[in-house]
């Protein structure tokens, strides 16, 4: 599951997955980035990740290659557990912010 | 009105004046009548190939109606020839009887000719959109079989291209399961001109074509550069280069490099995005796992892309051991990841070094994951031993008996920038393999030049001393010492002469390596191998043993190396 929030005034956009983000979540999710033009930065919000796959992986290199590339403001937040253990292997903090 | 196409029509009716009637209707409209004066009449004049509709009557003769459309169904098979029942009752469990045993429709008498033309009509159009049908089935199906022959087709390529290398190796253990025909996942082995071997372990983000896809490229550089004799360092960036430019944004591929140095007895690990590699010392309790300090291949452009590479000793025995994330995040029977469940005891030691392959095996197959996995599933066991990938230019032995004469050298200069950015050996491999008879023993003069080189650059130009690598701690640093002195290199050269005379008697490589460095005492240079403990100062014995002839000059700073081969078979 995929929600979506748009803060005008900070041309935010947050995005909360919820439970397995996976193959699943593909359109999903990329159509709630894609949606809003002259969006700043972004924020997805894993609290309620359960489990995290290599296409979810995937779709975050989309979403930066979307947001810019190297100039993309992206935080990833709420994220704890396996689903931290999967992103530090693949070294995705050196692409994007990720907290706990 | 619409003219519906001549069709060819049994009609069955135990009834004369129905019968010719009815035939009379349906010739007018121009379809051929074939006339069955009852129901064994009627299946004995039956021919699936020529009728194209059949009308009964209900109440016949040895026959009834419904029993000769059963038999006329079993006929059929799978063709499509509808039935019509021809009938003087109204009752409506009769007609409904009809439907059931596979009617098309009915007609009622007396006979209506415009009712009939309808009818008729209805039919033809079924007939129509039954043989459209049949056609698209069809063309589905060879177009289905087309696919699975491309697909054996493109497995038989795809195989050659990630199997041509020396996984039959006795050191090594693997296992590989795909969910599909084309697995994401790769092994690949490849024994390295001097001696030892480069490994990877591959896993494409995705399952089944898609996945295997990017497998070819990868697969390519690693062989072709690892035969000619680039660094591990060098092959990895280039094969990250290559996967950024064919694969789409959110493709990857997530891998560990090893390779294997036997002449120092050390292995260098690269892990991009797999679960801990695991270092099996003899001298410790529990292996050493080695994380992921870098991004998958295929994401940073070549520009951003750095190579974190942990270096570490190994004695005879000791082993590595690595495997995709289908194993780290397969599900066991009450649903927990591996990681959690079943994968401790082997992280804290308690499983034996050279049993972990069959154990993590044996695990998979007690919880059902081999059955249906979830993930491509591979894993990779090395027993690590100095002799591994010596000797290995035999299995490629060239029959060639002749040999046209050489006689040709140049020198390869190399000053301070060079000597960061460039690595001469492959090119300089390259050229000599040109010589006919000299290219099966690539391996060992390949071994004879990168000692050589090593050594100037190491001790001549960079002034590393050796004695530091006496530890396994001292190896590793002695690594980043000579990572940081050569980033910061402003002066210094090494000169590379090589000199090739061949002709029928005389097989001569002469191999003069100068570097700018103050030299060393070379009257004491030890030539012993026997201490097979000591992690460096072993080139010299090599080389000794290799060459015909070792000579040093200019005080040691300078060195040529003579080497003769033989052509044939008596080697």
């Amino acid at each position: 599951m995929v929600e979506r929030f748009f803060d005008k005034q900070a041309r935010c956009l947050t995005i909360s997955v919820k439970g397995r983000f996976d193959y699943n979540c593909h359109k999903i999710f990329k159509d709630a980035f894609s949606a809003f033009d002259a969006t700043i930065c972004y924020v997805i919000d894993f609290v309620e990740v359960t489990y995290l796959d290599s296409s979810a992986l995937g779709m975050l290199l989309l979403l930066r290659d979307h947001a810019g590339g190297e100039r993309a403001d992206i935080r990833l937040i709420n994220v704890n557990g396996a689903v931290m253990d999967t992103l530090k292997a693949a070294n995705f903090h050196r692409l994007f912010s990720i907290t706990e | 009105m619409e003219q519906p196409q001549p069709l060819t029509i049994l009609i069955a009716d135990d009834n004369p004046v129905d019968r010719l009637l009815l035939a009379s209707i349906l010739r007018q409209f121009g379809h051929k009548v074939i006339l069955a004066v009852d129901g064994r009449d009627a299946v004995e004049k039956f021919d699936a190939k020529t009728v194209q509709l059949v009308c009964l009557g209900i109440t016949m003769p040895h026959k009834n109606g419904w029993e000769v459309a059963e038999d006329i169904q079993c006929i059929t098979g799978d063709l499509f020839i509808p039935i019509i029942f021809l009938s003087g009752v109204v009752d409506a469990v009769a007609l409904s009887n009809c439907l059931r045993v596979g009617g098309a429709d009915f007609i009622s008498k007396p006979y209506n000719t415009a009712l009939i033309t309808t009818k008729l009509n209805t039919i033809v159009r079924l007939l129509v959109m039954r043989r459209t049908l049949e056609e698209q089935r069809d063309a589905m199906a060879l177009y289905n079989q087309q696919l699975l022959n491309e697909q054996d087709v493109a497995k038989v390529v795809y195989e050659n291209i990630t199997h041509s290398n020396c996984l039959n190796d006795s050191a090594l253990s693997t296992f590989h399961y795909g969910t599909h025909t084309f697995n994401g996942d790769v092994i690949l082995a490849a024994y390295k001109p001097n001696g030892g071997m480069h490994l990877l372990l591959g896993d494409f983000t995705g399952h089944g074509l898609s996945a295997a896809i990017g497998a070819l490229p990868l697969a390519d550089i690693f062989f072709d550069w690892t035969k000619k004799g680039f660094l591990m360092r060098q092959i990895i960036p280039e094969i990250n280069a290559r996967l950024k430019g064919i694969l789409p944004t959110n493709m990857f591929c997530s891998a560990a490099f090893i390779d294997i140095k036997v002449n120092d007895k050390s292995i260098e690990i690269w892990n991009g995005g797999l679960p801990d590699l695991l270092f099996f010392s003899q001298q410790s309790d529990r292996p050493i796992r080695f994380a992921s300090k870098n991004l998958p291949l295929g994401i940073l452009s070549p520009e951003l892309f750095e190579c974190r590479i942990d270096p570490v000793s190994f004695s005879s025995g000791d082993r590595i051991m690595a495997f995709s994330d289908g194993v780290y995040e397969a599900l066991d029977g009450a649903g927990t990841m591996f990681c959690d469940s079943v994968l401790p005891p082997l992280y804290k030691g308690e499983i034996r070094a050279e049993e972990s392959v069959d154990w993590l095996m044996a695990q998979l197959q007690q919880e059902d994951v081999l059955d249906n996995p979830h993930d491509d599933i591979s894993c990779l066991s090395v027993r690590l031993d100095p002799a591994i990938g010596i000797d290995s230019s035999r299995h490629l032995v060239s029959k060639a008996h002749h040999e046209a004469p050489a006689d040709f050298s140049f020198d390869y200069v190399l000053h301070a920038d060079s000597l960061r950015n460039t690595d001469p050996l492959p090119y300089v491999l390259q050229i000599l393999t040109t010589v006919p008879g000299l290219s099966r023993f690539s391996s060992q003069i390949f071994m004879i030049l990168s000692e050589l080189y090593s050594n100037a650059l190491e001790h001549g130009v960079l002034k590393l001393s050796s004695a530091k690598k006496d530890s396994s701690d001292g190896f590793s640093s002695y690594y980043e010492e000579r990572e940081r002195t050569l980033a910061n290199l402003t002066e210094g050269f090494v000169k590379i002469s090589v000199k090739v005379t061949s002709d029928r008697q005389h097989r001569l490589l002469v191999l003069y390596v100068e570097d700018s460095g103050v030299g060393f005492d070379f009257h004491r240079a030890s030539y012993d191998t026997s201490n097979t403990e000591l992690l460096y100062n072993r080139g010299l014995g090599l080389l000794h043993r290799l060459c015909s002839k070792l000579e040093f000059s200019k005080g040691g700073r300078a060195v040529s190396a003579h080497y003769c081969w033989q052509v044939g078979e008596e080697s």
